[in-house]
């Protein structure tokens, strides 16, 4: 005789399997949620003298080209001297916001010599920021315009003092040999009135091309003389035409001078003299880089094969 | 093909779906559902902003729609199904069972109507696709609402009306031997 086959129970779960579904859904909405909020990062206040362009809830805060915060608010100040700009950071973004940070609004700039910021014509303006190394702050006042890159280490600035400013700007370049070596930071009016005092910084490799006997003198412009025996067009480069420049020299003095410390003292003059161009003094320059990483062969060997032999 | 459906199982995955699209609401409400950028003007919206942004712009026929497909419908449905839940696991009196077979049928209809939130979202997101000038993307707050409004949906296919009727007190036994 065949036995009928065994019966199959199914054992049901107490609780319906399906209750797993509002279980996952809990699990999921929580973490969407937890997830949102934790983004957030601290909110922070800048004040501006100007707030034209800031726009609630679209104004962004960019570092490095990315946004890390957006404006919550903008409202006058009690006393009417500018705005409080209000700003949510991410999260990842919080450590931009410590003592020393420098906040800026970027507008499309068209100038001589510089065109900048155009993508905010499309997307409007947007703040820039120089993250801060001190403490963690909530409070900081915006610059008026963005600030001139950082000097790297070992840069260092020296002040010229000329008998008028000419075309020279903030910002303007700083010619050795027609090469960019420098900028000039701010420019303001002596004490006494009767000179303008520049200051120009000159990036780290070529700080020592500046000697206690180098000639500075006022690129900017072009210069076209007539005279009996021809003409003749001076100018340095397209760049310092139009946004002024400043160009120096050292004298090729057997031992050359001592390098100039910080903040040296130097007269600018008008223009070069002829004999100024010819000096060709032999300085090796020091970059922090090559000296790190690399021994010996400078960056442009490969290129200019000739370089490094003596003529 | 059908087997009779057990009354306590179209029960428990009723309710369970139903516990499931509310914990969904909740993301799907507060978090942002779309990000537009469009020459320049950027926002990012949860489903009441864009209805107020559709209000303030005088679209304020498309600001209802958007309003009772997106706000009004899925609150409707889970309350009509809780009031179901709730009638058949007391037992519901005779006389009601018609009212509520008819609401029964009604959340069955009104349940698709509220993806047109996400189908909006669906087609912008495909179609506005130009980079910087304009730039539309989905947030994850659409994908919480898109559950919901599908939870809810098998939360009503689940339900059995059967289980109204089953829960009718059997109070007056002379009608049903009459059968």
């Amino acid at each position: 005789m065949n036995a009928l086959p065994k019966p199959k129970v199914s054992r049901r779960p107490a609780i319906p399997l399906v209750w797993v579904v509002p279980l996952f859904a809990l699990l999921i909405g929580a973490w969407m949620l937890i997830n949102e909020y934790r983004n957030h990062g601290p909110e922070i206040v800048i004040d501006f003298e100007d707030g034209s362009g800031i726009a609630v809830g679209k104004t962004r805060l960019v570092h490095k080209g990315v946004a890390v915060g957006v404006v919550l608010g903008a409202k006058l100040k009690p006393d009417l001297s500018g705005v409080s700009v209000r700003l949510r950071l991410d999260r990842d973004a919080a450590s931009l916001a410590t003592e020393g940070a420098q906040f800026w609004v970027v507008q499309p700039e068209i100038s001589f010599g510089a065109v900048r910021g155009l993508d905010t014509i499309l997307t409007g303006a947007r703040i820039n920021v120089n993250p801060g190394r001190g403490a963690p702050a909530r409070h900081f006042i915006g610059l008026e315009r963005p600030p001139l890159p950082r000097g790297r280490d070992g840069s260092r600035s020296f002040i010229l003092s000329g008998d008028r400013l000419g075309s020279i700007n903030p910002g303007s370049p700083v010619f050795y040999r027609e090469v960019k070596v420098g900028i000039v930071e701010s420019s303001r009016l002596s004490d006494d009135s009767t000179a303008v005092l520049i200051r120009c910084r000159i990036e780290a490799p070529y700080v020592d091309l500046v000697r206690a006997n180098t000639r500075f003198w006022n690129a900017g412009g072009f210069a076209f003389k007539v005279g009996l025996f021809g003409a003749e067009l001076k100018n340095t480069s397209l760049e310092s035409l139009v946004s002024g420049g400043i160009a120096f020299a050292t004298p090729d003095t057997v031992p050359l001078a001592a390098p100039a410390p910080e903040d040296t003292r130097f007269e600018l003059a008008r223009e070069a003299d002829k004999d100024w161009l010819a000096w060709k003094p032999k300085i090796p320059l020091h970059s922090p880089e090559q000296s790190a990483r690399q021994p010996k062969a400078p960056a442009l060997a490969p290129l200019l094969p000739s370089a490094g032999k003596p003529e | 093909m059908n087997r009779p459906p057990e009354p306590s199982s179209a029960f428990h995955r009723t309710a369970a779906f139903a516990l499931a699209a509310a914990f969904m609401l909740l993301p799907a409400n507060l978090l942002p559902i779309l990000h537009t950028e469009m020459a320049g003007d950027i926002r990012t919206d949860t489903i009441w902003t864009g209805i107020v942004e559709l209000y303030s712009n005088g679209l304020w026929p498309l600001a209802l729609i958007v309003f009772i497909a997106s706000l009004v419908i899925p609150f409707l449905k889970l309350a009509g199904l809780g009031v179901l839940l709730l009638s058949a696991h007391r037992g519901v009196p005779r006389d009601r069972l018609y009212a509520l077979t008819r609401l029964y049928a009604f959340l069955d209809v009104i349940g698709r109507w509220s993806m047109l939130d996400v189908f909006l979202v669906a087609i912008l997101a495909g179609l506005v696709r130009f980079g910087a000038p304009a730039q539309v993307v989905p947030l994850p707050g659409i994908v919480a609402f898109a559950a919901a409004v599908a939870l809810t949906i098998l939360a009503t296919r689940a339900f059995d009306p059967r289980i109204l009727w089953a829960s009718v007190p059997a109070e007056s036994p002379s009608t049903e031997t009459s059968g």
